[in-house]
């Protein structure tokens, strides 16, 4: 067979592929303390959601909730429940985004981090401004891109991501959580 | 999501940001035409740049190669040929995005592409050709983004103008007045993330060429699958894409009747590679 540049280039290209490597920001007790700095204990209350729960979360938010296993700690001070912390993934440009979302007893945000971030752009998902539209946002709230949350500029479909996370989160939390 | 070269040949709907700057290279190979020897490698290098968030413009220098014999046709390829690789020509592209498919939900932009010509990329024999080609990009994504469908509607109109060469075959017939051609075509691909940085996909191309003279000259339809790899800073697509059908002229003798081998070959392979910065 002839040997041509493909045939060179392919290869090598292939190579250098496996050197990507993960940036992670945020260990998931360092969210934790952002996102709940009075909190003296996290409590671990990973949930398996049923098929009926996932319809549910669905039906709520409008965004499918891929996984049935959810990670999750309930967020105490002195025995008290301040809030949920959960830890999620939602599809990036090429890899997954990993993130947390506090969200109060009541429903609504308390506060997001994002812990994994790997795409070549909209690291502004990382800037406090942009995360902090969330704070107060309940399950009644619009969810809309360059409406109620600002879009990120070449990350579009990370900060859609992200935005119908958040909102998902809220719904399985009122599906799983409250009760 | 920024610009993506998720396919090899059709192309998708977004933009890249404002600010961002992009280079590529693209390596094409073209062979076989059923009789001979044809094995042609077109060679692109593009510099994209991100104007507005709306709107990027590039500019692409590109190269071509060719090692061809054994085979003549009429009016289109003289004879043998050969050379690793000469400057072929330059385009200037814009795209402009109306709507995002991440934002909007469904993702259309319209893309400009003005192209000068040195070399005619069939027979690697000097020409001067100016071609403007209008593409229409949609898109629209599924499963949060990991399944990504694009569709393609382009229309282009080339001016070439062929110049004599020596030592031609008896009879044949090689004109240089100038020629114009239209080229209408559809295509459409749909990629899915399988893992991490992983996208596996196929894409189909439709393509007619219109003469003034005779109308409906040749058509064909190519297919095949394709590999993408996107990193953080870098990212690169391999596409297998041979001719599934082709139809309208034929060269005396051709081997494969269902298939247009005149202008085209039975197989095509383009490697992308691109970085951003």
């Amino acid at each position: 067979m002839r040997l041509t540049p493909l045939a060179i280039i392919l290869p090598a290209g292939l190579g250098v592929a496996g050197t990507a490597h993960a940036t992670e920001y945020l260990t998931v007790p360092q969210a934790q303390k952002e996102l709940f700095p009075t909190a003296d204990r996290f409590v671990d209350a990973a949930v398996e959601l049923s098929d009926q729960q996932r319809d549910q979360i669905k039906k709520l938010s409008g965004v499918r909730q891929r996984e049935a296993q959810q990670p999750v700690w309930r967020a105490e001070k002195q025995g008290q429940l301040l809030g949920w912390f959960i830890v999620d993934e939602v599809v990036g440009k090429h890899e997954f985004i990993t993130y947390a979302t506090a969200i109060a007893p009541e429903g609504k945000v308390l506060g997001v981090e994002v812990l994994v971030y790997r795409e070549t752009y909209g690291y502004q998902v990382r800037d406090a401004k942009w995360r902090d539209q969330f704070r107060g946002k309940t399950l009644d709230d619009h969810f809309k891109l360059d409406d109620d949350i600002t879009n990120i500029t070449g990350a579009t479909l990370s900060s859609r991501n992200l935005m119908n996370g958040v909102k998902r989160l809220l719904a399985l939390a009122k599906v799983a959580l409250e009760a | 999501m920024a610009d993506e070269n998720l396919f090899g040949y059709v192309k998708g709907a977004e933009p890249l940001p404002k600010g961002a700057r992009e280079f590529y290279i693209n390596i094409t190979q073209r062979n076989d035409k059923g009789t001979g020897e044809y094995n042609a490698h077109d060679y692109g290098a593009e510099f994209e740049y991100g104007a507005t968030d709306k709107l990027a413009l590039a500019v692409e220098v590109k190269g071509m190669g060719i090692d061809t014999s054994g085979i003549v046709i009429d009016g289109y390829l003289p004879g043998p040929n050969k050379y690793s690789m000469k400057f072929a020509g330059i385009e200037a592209s814009l795209k402009y995005n109306f709507m995002s498919a991440a934002r909007d939900d469904f993702g259309v932009s319209l893309f400009t592409a003005l192209n000068y010509l040195v070399v005619d990329p069939h027979s690697g024999q000097d020409k001067t050709e100016w071609a403007l080609e209008e593409k229409l990009l949609l898109q629209k994504y599924f499963l949060d983004g990991q399944l990504i469908w694009v569709g393609n509607v382009h229309f282009e109109a080339t001016r070439a103008l062929r110049y004599a060469i020596d030592d031609l075959p008896p009879e044949f017939d090689w004109p240089t007045e100038p020629e114009m051609e239209l080229e209408i075509g559809a295509g459409t691909g749909l990629s899915y993330r399988f893992a991490p940085n992983w996208f596996v996909g196929a894409e189909l191309l439709y393509v007619q060429e219109n003469e003034t003279e005779v109308g409906l000259e040749r058509w064909s339809l190519q297919g095949g699958p394709n590999i993408h790899y996107g990193g953080e800073k870098w990212w690169a697509t391999l596409t297998w894409f041979p001719q599934i059908q082709g139809g309208g002229e034929t060269y005396p003798g051709q081997p494969d009747d269902d298939l247009h081998l005149v202008e085209k070959t039975k197989y095509e392979t383009r490697l992308k590679f691109g970085i951003n910065f």
